[in-house]
């Protein structure tokens, strides 16, 4: 730490993590990741450790990577973060002496890859392909007859999860609960209530952080490509390629993000996939924006000359050169751009626009509105939008304070 | 100061048509949604039987011929097929070993939905003996092709006389159709026992509508580009004749009732916004370090993440429900009461207020948090300037100093930034209008989005776009009055 503290970017990151503000929206955004990867274990109806005549089995992990359990592909990434995240973590441990923080990413990833990938070999069925594996496991209602038994007599040593609870299929008869009632078909009880079709609220809040992540996260990297590809050579090259660009990003400016966002999602279908590629798409121009004044203020600089002299290629200056050194507006701006993505994917979702099929927090709120005399469909929902905007904004701001040179510390 | 006006009108213009090409692009996106509702309805007849195929069709050939959907998007290059490759368009629809039963299906959708240009090449397989194979198909495409059904949008273009002379024809189109058998084995065979009197009904039928339905160099030529979707979209947004056909009513009639309560939402929102964040921004930067300022910062950041629609929806249960804990203060839906119209002015004003008060709080306290940053950091900057400094010499109060020398400076930062937050807080009124159940444009789209009304969306994203056009327009007027530098510069 003391050799790091000396470079601007050390300097910059131990002023941003000694903010309060940022490390309550670093825990807090934490909390909402690992409830994310981990939400099989807090809501499932699924056993987790199974023990009966036969001896101990896991039904859920074995159920984690199957298409029919989980049929949404983000929660196949998110189950494969459940091994992949420690295993990152305690790679990132151990080489935290080796390497600076971007190469000790890459090749925690790399390392850990690689042994993911060594892992699964064994299970490759011979001549059989990935596809293989990823359908045929054991049938899982076969698993469902078997383990989703609660009835504790039938195994008394079985581990459930912390609510043993489905998410997506309703509780028939299970409709508005109270927190804390019981559901007559488990025997345990809601702990966040049910909503009006008969869901657990628990359930789905849990399962609906790992959409609003993957939504903030995909449709943000998005359109920091696509921003970043316009705003690069709107403000390097200049002339008419800016004028003509310019006049896009100013088109794109003038247009109600959320109302082109609404239309378009009219006019597809109601899929997380293309609410995600949409956002992406339509979110571009303020980082496009940023990009070009940077550019535009680089490109004068003696690096740019001393590379331009020594015969570099334009996209090599312009991607290795100029980039690098124009990162912090767009960190900041994909940490809101993250905000920004979250808020407009459970606001179509409290219109009745989301995928109906997906477990989104603003499909809970919407039925607060609807059931407007059941105040926990209103406070739960809403309170964790809140609380990860919070925290993601709060970040960004950090970030802000942290990288800008002209504020004040 | 008119030049001006005039010169920033003129920008938007190119903006302003780049926005309605987004639009249209958008639109066209649409287009499998229906074509899957076709096929549904042609595979449903098992028997193929020609004339209930050709009826699935005709319901839904009216409903793209009215969306422009069955023209090209931007380059209609129908005009110069020659008979050879109508025969290869025919042929692909044919039933064979090669042949993917869904490619089929689309191979015969796409000819149907060709048109009047089709008409004459069609006719012409018809009449010829050689291509006696082809008979049935040609027939049947003809008859589709050439089926043009009286769509609200044309009865206003078209004479009562044009309107029963095409009404007559669509009827007698449904003579024309030959029987034929698409099967692997025989082909495209003709089955129909009359199959010579409805050539010459067809020939007859050509003859008949020659002038309709030709297509010599400059027909074709025109076709190019006028008769595409995008000129189709163009004519039909300019001429305000978008129709609706869910809602059987005109889109611009539908808006004309409802487009005003949203502008007056959104601009008493946005201006009321100003009045309460200017005067916050300047009392922070006026006890800059004090803990007013970090408190005023730090409630007004939290306040900015509080998602909108929590907002409302937290209002809506707390103010204007009747739950057992409390009653209801406000009311929960619309923007007038019962019975509001026979009040006196002053009672009319008043619940009007009392109806819109808890919808433009949900509006304007997002917007609190950027607007008074921002006048708190430009008023920080004016009054480290030097002519501050001279008016702080010359012996002007404190007072003056922020208010009539710092503060009409910044105003033109803040009118600059403001038109640019415009766009983003535009929008929130789709959220505000669906909580509180509000007649306005923003419940219309919402309505249309979901229940896929293509026209209806397009006219009112317009509509809405629009208004946020002359929001910038009048941001530009209040930019010019504050910038004495404009008028000096433009006379």
């Amino acid at each position: 730490m003391a050799e790091a503290a000396t470079s601007p970017l050390g300097l910059a990151l131990g002023y941003f993590l000694r903010m309060h503000s940022v490390r309550i929206g670093l825990g807090v955004l934490a909390l909402f990741v690992l409830v994310a990867i981990y939400a099989p274990f807090l809501a499932s109806e699924t056993a987790i450790v199974w023990r009966d005549a036969d001896g101990v089995s896991f039904p859920l992990f074995a159920e984690l990577f199957n298409r029919r359990s989980y049929p949404q592909r983000h929660d196949l990434l998110f189950n494969l973060l459940v091994f992949l995240a420690p295993a990152l973590a305690i790679a990132w441990w151990a080489l935290r002496r080796r390497w600076r923080p971007w190469r000790r990413v890459l090749w925690s990833l790399a390392i850990v890859t690689v042994a993911w990938i060594a892992c699964q070999v064994p299970m490759l069925p011979s001549g059989g392909s990935w596809q293989a594996v990823w359908n045929d496991r054991p049938s899982p209602e076969e698993t469902v007859r078997r383990h989703r038994a609660f009835a504790a007599d039938d195994a008394p040593g079985a581990v459930f999860a912390l609510v043993p609870h489905r998410y997506d299929a309703p509780y028939q008869g299970a409709i508005l609960r109270r927190p804390g009632t019981v559901n007559e078909s488990s025997g345990r009880a809601f702990l966040l209530g049910s909503d009006a079709v008969g869901f657990d609220v628990f359930a789905r809040m849990v399962f609906g952080a790992r959409i609003s992540l993957t939504i903030g996260l995909v449709a943000t990297g998005l359109s920091l490509l696509i921003g970043t590809i316009i705003g690069a050579l709107s403000g390097y090259l200049g002339g008419w390629v800016d004028i003509v660009l310019q006049r896009l990003v100013e088109i794109m400016m003038c247009f109600p993000t959320f109302i082109l966002v609404l239309t378009v999602i009219a006019m597809t279908s109601r899929s997380i996939f293309i609410i995600m590629i949409v956002l992406g798409l339509t979110g571009w121009a303020g980082t496009a924006r940023l990009v070009r004044g940077e550019f535009l203020s680089q490109s004068v600089r003696e690096y740019v000359t001393a590379a331009h002299a020594l015969g570099l290629p334009q996209w090599r200056i312009m991607f290795r050169h100029i980039l690098p050194n124009s990162l912090s507006p767009l960190l900041i701006s994909a940490t809101f751009g993250v905000a920004g993505s979250i808020f407009t994917e459970s606001g179509l979702a409290f219109l009745g626009l989301g995928d109906p099929n997906a477990p989104s927090w603003g499909l809970l709120l919407n039925q607060g509105r609807e059931n407007i005399a059941y105040s926990w469909l209103i406070y739960i929902p809403g309170l964790a939008v809140f609380a990860l905007l919070t925290a993601l904004n709060q970040i960004g701001n950090g970030l802000r304070e942290a990288l800008d040179p002209k504020s004040q510390r | 100061m008119l030049a001006y006006l005039l010169r920033r009108l003129l920008w938007m213009v190119p903006t302003f048509l780049g926005i309605l090409v987004i639009n249209f692009g958008v639109l066209r996106l649409q287009g499998p949604t229906l074509s899957e509702e076709m096929d549904k309805s042609i595979r449903n007849d098992g028997a193929r039987n020609a004339d209930l195929v050709a009826t699935g069709v005709e319901n839904y050939l009216g409903r793209f011929r009215s969306t422009g959907l069955d023209l090209p998007a931007l380059v209609n290059l129908r005009g110069f097929t020659d008979i050879d490759d109508v025969v290869a368009l025919l042929r692909a629809t044919e039933r064979g070993p090669a042949v993917l039963e869904h490619e089929r299906n689309r191979a015969e959708k796409d000819l149907w939905l060709m048109g009047r240009l089709l008409v004459e090449p069609l006719a012409a397989i018809v009449a010829d003996d050689a291509l006696a194979e082809l008979h049935g198909p040609a027939s049947m495409a003809l008859s589709l092709c050439a089926y043009y059904p009286l769509n609200p949008e044309d009865l206003g273009r078209l004479t009562p006389e044009q309107q029963r002379q095409r009404q007559t024809r669509n009827h007698a189109l449904k003579g024309l159709r030959i029987e034929y058998a698409n099967t692997r084995e025989a082909g495209f065979a003709t089955t129909d026992p009359d199959a010579a009197g409805k050539r010459a009904a067809i020939a007859a039928f050509w003859q008949a509508n020659r002038e309709d339905f030709a297509r010599d160099g400059a027909t074709a030529w025109r076709a190019l580009v006028v008769e595409t979707g995008f000129c189709d979209f163009m004519r039909k947004l300019f001429t305000g004749t978008l129709y609706s056909h869910q809602r059987k009513q005109w889109v611009f009639s539908l808006i004309a009732d409802r487009w005003h309560v949203t502008f007056w939402l959104n601009f008493a929102s946005i201006a009321i916004a100003w009045c309460i964040s200017i005067p916050l921004g300047i009392r922070s930067a006026r006890r800059l370090g004090t803990f007013e300022d970090a408190a005023t910062t730090n409630v007004l950041f939290l306040l900015w993440s509080v998602p909108s629609f929590f907002v409302g929806t937290l209002f809506l249960h707390h103010l204007c429900t009747d739950t057992s804990t409390g009653k209801a203060w406000f009311p929960n839906r619309g923007m007038s009461s019962e019975g509001a119209l026979w009040l006196s002015t002053p009672r009319y004003l008043l619940d009007l207020l009392w109806h819109a008060f808890l919808p433009l709080v949900t509006l304007c306290y997002a917007s609190f948090t950027s607007l008074s940053r921002y006048m708190r950091a430009d008023i920080l900057e004016q009054l480290r300037s030097d002519y501050v400094r001279t008016a702080r010499a010359k012996g002007c109060a404190e007072d003056r100093v922020v208010y009539h020398h710092a503060l009409r400076n910044s105003m033109v930062t803040m009118i600059t930034l403001g038109s640019g937050l415009l766009a983003e807080l535009f929008g929130g009124f789709v959220f505000v209008e669906y909580i509180f159940s509000i007649p306005g444009l923003g419940s219309l789209l919402l309505d249309a989005a979901r229940s896929n009304d293509a026209p209806l969306v397009m006219g009112s994203t317009v509509v809405s776009v629009g208004l946020l056009l002359i929001g910038i327009l009048i941001a530009d007027v209040l930019y010019a009055v504050a910038d004495p530098r404009i008028r000096s510069r433009y006379g």
